[in-house]
């Protein structure tokens, strides 16, 4: 990352944070649906990008992490520990159906997310005893954190950059431990990752669990900020949203998500102007750039660095 | 005293061609086997078949009396047991000391530690000592993938003597690589097999390269093992050079 | 025992058609390594290109061939030479993920520039009732299992009894094997391409006038597409179409005996007790470990 880069990163976060004071109630839920939406992205961004596996299923994390949040605060349980009662029940179960589905190969895991997505969107609908069915949930309180009430809009988006930061610090940590370049490895060449006694299918499954697990946070997040959960905010579209942020954004870099998801809050907005049919051409744009430049926009962006510095580098050459 | 490595009865099949066909040798501690044959004799397979790369369709290894046939190759290299790749295969995204660090890392301690641990896993002096004694000094912080094809053979073996391994198989370590970086390749390979009384298998088909690293030498054509003995008195053997000269 | 025959022929016939999208997923995974999640999607647009053609006047039969042939060239050339060969030089990911945007590009444009309305769509046989031992079956089920079984029968001919076919065979087996053996293989893996094209235009006309033609049946029969191959062994064609069999029977059986609201939870279940216990499916090979 050059100084450049992250001087970009500075100024993104300094907006991030003064952005609130410059929004109506609406654009400030715009920015918070971002954070949630990135977070749930960052973790998707583990599975796929860094381990390299596709998981349909991270719409399906957040679903169990909102539901989590929203049944067990009426009843009196506090917010963070519901929130990490969220994320430790997304990675567990994580865990339970990633295991049998990477001892093989040809991307089971995509079929297994498939099929888990929608079985828990039927669960979520059917047992209304517990989730109350296609009624939903609705009101689940802003949590009150040792005396900062979250209720207002600005203060909730501020608890929501906070958790950002805290996950995207933990995975920064993560990813510059021995496990980030375990994944490097997985992903580039796992034949020789393996000869060197690196257990490809372990790391693999970490990275699955990790970013299901941080599906369940964002989801924790959701229930009380947009106070309505229903099943069918959590079906295979949220996964699919989910997996083409990932992509656009750029997979496998660390700020992918925060752009990808940035684009996807933004895009119902900007393509307004083709009514609706604004999935399509995302879809299309989707696989013209797979075509081109499957490193998404940041890997765009790379190349347009790389050229303009060899242009400079040209153009400094000559007397 | 049990061989390091013991091949018995190997066979392999792909479909209705068989490509390893019954065979069986012994590595003793401190030897250099090589394994010599024409084209598609069975070399590569009989590797992977050993390394846990293919599951043998028959056969066992066992490895200082252990039962490894169809271990996983993480698991075979924690036992000991290290190789290179005929095709490049170092990481060329990483730089030279973080290819060397991941090479070692997965031996130390347990995927907790290598969480909250050091980024370095600990290994940064070890990391630089292999880049001295392969004479890479120069290009630590480089990224692999910017190095010569000679110096990335280098790395390459580097990386599978990182975990100080007891067995390395080395699948033909001096493919494409000029005269002058095979000279030190070589010597190189010596002064680590003397150092640490490795034992090493050796799949070539530079004649003159095994015949000056190895101390005895299996021949294979046709998924079998037709030959047997010292570097010079395989060189003369009849039933070799029919081999050879017969494809 | 009735309605157990009754619920078993239209069982075979639905499995009969989800043998056949499941074939042509499993034909194009072992040619090309495309794993094409917007199969299911393919299975939904025939049936759109039919009912346009009717609009502009044509009879059934003749938009059924319209059909097959927009099939054919959309769902098969364009596919492979505008989406599948430019990505495999990246790899089986980005070519998986392009076909994940495919099936949403796919599906919301025949939500947006047709309708998002189920149409009904033409059976093929008038639906009278035949009572055979005191159960009473439709003709539509008979002829979709006819037209499927006729289908599947003139699948295996091709491939077992014809050059073309076990070149394909060949192909789909080890691709390398076969180049050196000297099958045109390029021009093999083109024909995987057709042939699916065929297959789920085919699939797509008998199982429309049971679904009718909805922009979201894709969701379903992708689903039931994969869980096929799973569970007859992905690398398997006999393997697809025993795997579509069954599901199409436990399918329609489970849908008397279980509650309505867990219908399509049936096969997802089978699909993760396959993965657990016997993920290379019934008859297929244990595959070589590579990793």
């Amino acid at each position: 990352m050059t100084r450049f880069g992250w001087l970009l990163v500075a100024l993104a976060a300094v907006a991030a944070v003064a952005a609130p004071f410059f929004l109506k109630p609406f654009g400030i839920f715009l920015i918070s649906t971002w954070v949630v939406q990135t977070i749930a992205a960052i973790g998707l961004n583990l599975t796929l990008g860094y381990a390299g596996q596709i998981s349909l299923a991270q719409g399906a994390f957040v679903g169990i992490g909102a539901y989590t949040v929203a049944l067990l605060t009426p009843l009196g349980v506090p917010f963070l520990v519901a929130f990490a009662a969220a994320g430790l029940l997304c990675f567990a179960v994580g865990w339970v159906l990633g295991y049998p589905a990477l001892r093989v190969q040809h991307h089971y895991l995509a079929f297994v997310t498939l099929a888990f997505t929608t079985l828990v969107f039927l669960v979520l609908r059917n047992e209304e005893w517990l989730t109350n069915g296609i009624y939903g949930i609705t009101g689940t309180p802003r949590p009150n954190l040792f005396g900062w009430k979250t209720g207002g809009a600005r203060d909730f988006y501020f608890l929501c950059l906070g958790v950002l930061a805290l996950l995207s610090v933990a995975t920064w940590w993560m990813l510059r431990s021995p496990w980030g370049r375990a994944f490097v490895a997985l992903r580039e060449n796992p034949i020789r990752a393996l000869s060197l006694g690196l257990d490809t299918r372990r790391y693999t499954l970490m990275a699955f669990a990790i970013g299901s697990s941080l599906g369940g946070f964002a989801g924790a997040l959701y229930a009380p900020l947009v106070q309505f959960i229903e099943p069918n905010s959590f079906s295979l579209g949220l996964s699919f949203n989910l997996l083409l942020m990932v992509i656009v954004g750029g997979s496998g870099n660390f700020f992918g998500p925060f752009v990808g998801a940035l684009i996807a809050v933004l895009l119902p907005e900007w393509l307004r102007i083709t009514q609706g049919y604004y999935l399509i051409v995302y879809a299309a744009a989707v696989m013209v750039m797979m075509a081109f430049c499957p490193a998404g926009v940041l890997g765009l962006a790379e190349r347009a660095v790389l050229l303009l510095r060899r242009g400079s580098k040209v153009a400094g050459a000559i007397p | 005293m049990t061989a390091v490595l013991e091949v018995s009865n190997m066979r392999k099949t792909f479909g209705g061609i068989v490509a390893v066909d019954d065979v069986s040798f012994e590595v003793r501690a401190g030897e250099i086997l090589g394994i010599i044959g024409p084209n598609g004799s069975g070399k590569s397979t009989l590797f992977n078949c050993v390394l846990g790369q293919l599951q043998p369709s028959a056969g066992d290894v066992r490895i200082e009396g252990n039962l490894t046939t169809g271990m996983r190759p993480c698991d075979l290299n924690r036992l000991g047991v290290s190789r290179t790749f005929q095709l490049l295969q170092v990481f060329p995204q990483l730089s030279v000391r973080d290819n060397l660090i991941l090479a070692g890392q997965e031996h130390q301690g347990s995927m907790a530690s290598r969480l909250f641990g050091q980024p370095d896993a600990g290994l940064s002096g070890d990391a630089a000592r292999m880049i001295e004694f392969f004479r890479l000094s120069h290009l630590a912080d480089e990224q692999a993938g910017s190095l010569s094809y000679g110096q990335q053979k280098l790395l390459d073996a580097a990386m599978a003597f990182m975990a100080g391994p007891r067995l390395v198989l080395l699948d033909e370590p001096a493919g494409g690589v000029n005269l002058t970086m095979l000279g030190q390749l070589r010597e190189r390979l010596h002064a680590y097999h003397a150092e640490r009384n490795a034992t090493f298998v050796v799949i070539e088909h530079q004649m003159e390269f095994v015949m000056a690293l190895c101390t005895r030498v299996l021949v294979l054509a046709e998924g079998r093992i037709i030959a047997e003995g010292k570097p010079q008195d395989i060189r003369r053997n009849p039933i070799v050079i029919e081999a050879y000269l017969g494809h | 025992m009735a309605s157990f025959i009754q619920l078993l022929v239209s069982g075979l016939a639905t499995g009969a058609i989800y043998a056949l999208i499941a074939v042509g997923f499993t034909l194009l995974w072992q040619t090309s390594q495309t794993i094409n999640f917007a199969q299911g999607e393919f299975v939904m647009l025939p049936a759109f290109f039919v009912l346009a053609a009717m609009n502009a006047g044509a009879p059934f039969w003749m938009a059924g061939l319209i059909g097959i042939a927009l099939s054919i060239l959309i769902l098969g050339i364009l596919f492979k030479v505008i989406i599948v060969d430019p990505m495999l030089k990246y790899g089986v990911l980005p070519l998986v993920i392009s076909t994940i945007a495919l099936s949403l590009f796919l599906k919301e444009s025949a939500k947006d520039l047709y309708s998002s309305q189920a149409q009904p769509f033409p059976a093929l046989v008038p639906a009278v009732d035949i009572h055979v031992f005191d159960a009473v079956v439709s003709t539509q089920s008979l002829a979709v299992l006819a037209v499927a079984i006729v289908t599947v029968v003139a699948l295996n001919l091709l491939l077992n009894s014809t050059r073309v076919g076990r070149q394909m065979q060949a192909t789909a087996q080890n691709p390398t094997l076969a180049r050196i053996l000297g099958v045109p293989v390029k021009r093999m893996v083109l024909y995987t391409f057709l042939l699916n094209a065929v297959l789920v235009a085919i699939a797509s006309i008998l199982i429309s006038p049971i679904y009718l033609a909805k922009f979201t049946n894709g969701e379903t029969l992708g689903i039931a597409a994969f869980i096929a191959a799973i569970i007859g062994g992905f690398n398997q064609v006999r393997g697809a179409i025993l795997g579509g069999v069954i599901l199409g029977v436990l399918d329609n059986l489970s849908a008397a005996y279980i509650s309505s609201q867990y219908r399509g939870a049936l096969p997802l279940i089978i699909l993760i007790i396959v993965i657990l216990l016997r993920p290379q499916g019934l008859l297929g090979r244990v595959e070589e470990r590579s990793v």
